[in-house]
């Protein structure tokens, strides 16, 4: 029998944005994808959230031995202020057993 | 005219103080959990949000129905005013403060009891049929317990002090849970503190300074609530 927690809708986009930001603030899709632990369909989805909310920016940056521009995610300034209050949400979750 | 029980005259006006204070920290935590709710879209946030209102709600319900009871002049001179034209009805003031006694019960109980199903750790709480219907039923018992405490007080503090310990109970789980957290033990401990405070008032009846014991007890509770919730606001920065 698993062990493992079902994680909350909040504790997903904290581990989202969390990726994130302990990427430098920039992160490809496919390592979000991992970092994450998420299936591409589920991140798809919560990215498409995180980005109306303009809590995250998707760049286009072009390498230089490739011809086609790769995308990158970015945090915003609203998603570091919106990790911040997140963890206070963290703290009061855990203390209050919710 | 009628009154739950007998209190110290000295200590009048001072439970006042300290129930606005457990007020005012009440609707702080509703109002924290309903922001939270509002950014993670978690009906349990909700429903604690409403635990904690309902809670408020019953502590003004008490200071108002006890601040009516203390002030005695202003109580003496209204009836004295309303004494021509209502005559013998004015009899009937009894029924105000057993609806105001009623609502102050049904309020706190039922603040207590949906505490109690949140800290609850079960997955989809508060969502499957079963637990919904489980509430109405308790609901129903928690209106049937603030009729009856109407007549026998202590079953209002008595049903309080059963659910607030299995309340404790859950709290020291997730305190284990979370790792010994600072602000789990806290939480744990201030329910502690109301638990000890509702023991208290159900032996009023015995020794009425009982009742100083339970308000200050319930007080400390409240800080202690306010205590966690302060530290919980202020977060983590290493996490």
């Amino acid at each position: 029998m698993s062990t493992t927690k079902r994680r909350s809708r909040l504790e997903l986009i904290y581990d989202i944005l969390l990726s994130i930001q302990n990427k430098g603030g920039v992160i490809k899709p496919t390592h979000l994808m991992y970092k994450s632990n998420l299936s591409h369909k589920l991140l798809n989805s919560y990215l498409d959230e995180l980005l109306g909310k303009e809590l995250v920016i998707i760049e286009e940056i072009q390498h230089k031995k490739r011809q086609s521009p790769s995308k990158v995610i970015k945090l915003t300034d609203k998603g570091s202020g919106f990790l911040a209050e997140f963890r206070r949400m963290r703290e009061f979750t855990d203390a209050f057993g919710l | 005219m009628y009154q739950l029980f007998f209190t110290p005259a000295w200590f009048n006006g001072f439970d006042l103080v300290f129930d606005i204070i457990g007020l005012v920290i009440a609707l702080l935590i509703a109002a924290y959990s309903w922001r939270v709710y509002r950014i993670s879209g978690e009906n349990k946030f909700a429903y604690f949000s409403f635990a904690f209102l309902l809670l408020a709600g019953g502590l003004l319900f008490k200071s108002f129905t006890h601040s009516v009871l203390y002030f005695t002049p202003l109580r003496d001179s209204v009836t004295e005013v309303l004494k021509p034209a209502l005559g013998s009805k004015l009899k009937f003031s009894d029924l105000y403060y057993r609806a105001a006694f009623f609502l102050q019960m049904a309020l706190m109980l039922g603040g207590w009891l949906l505490i109690f199903f949140i800290s609850q750790k079960s997955r989809q709480r508060l969502t499957k049929y079963y637990e919904v219907s489980q509430m109405a039923l308790f609901l129903y018992l928690i209106l049937l317990i603030s009729i009856v405490a109407n007549f026998n007080y202590f079953v209002f503090y008595l049903t309080s002090a059963v659910i607030l310990g299995m309340t404790v109970l859950n709290y020291y789980k997730n305190y284990l849970n979370t790792s010994r957290n600072e602000n789990a033990f806290r939480v744990m401990m201030s329910f502690i503190f109301i638990l000890i405070g509702n023991l208290f008032f159900i032996f009023v009846f015995i020794f009425e300074s009982f009742y100083v014991f339970g308000e200050v007890f319930m007080l400390i509770g409240f800080l202690l609530l306010l205590s966690a919730y302060s530290k919980a606001k202020k977060g983590k920065k290493n996490k």
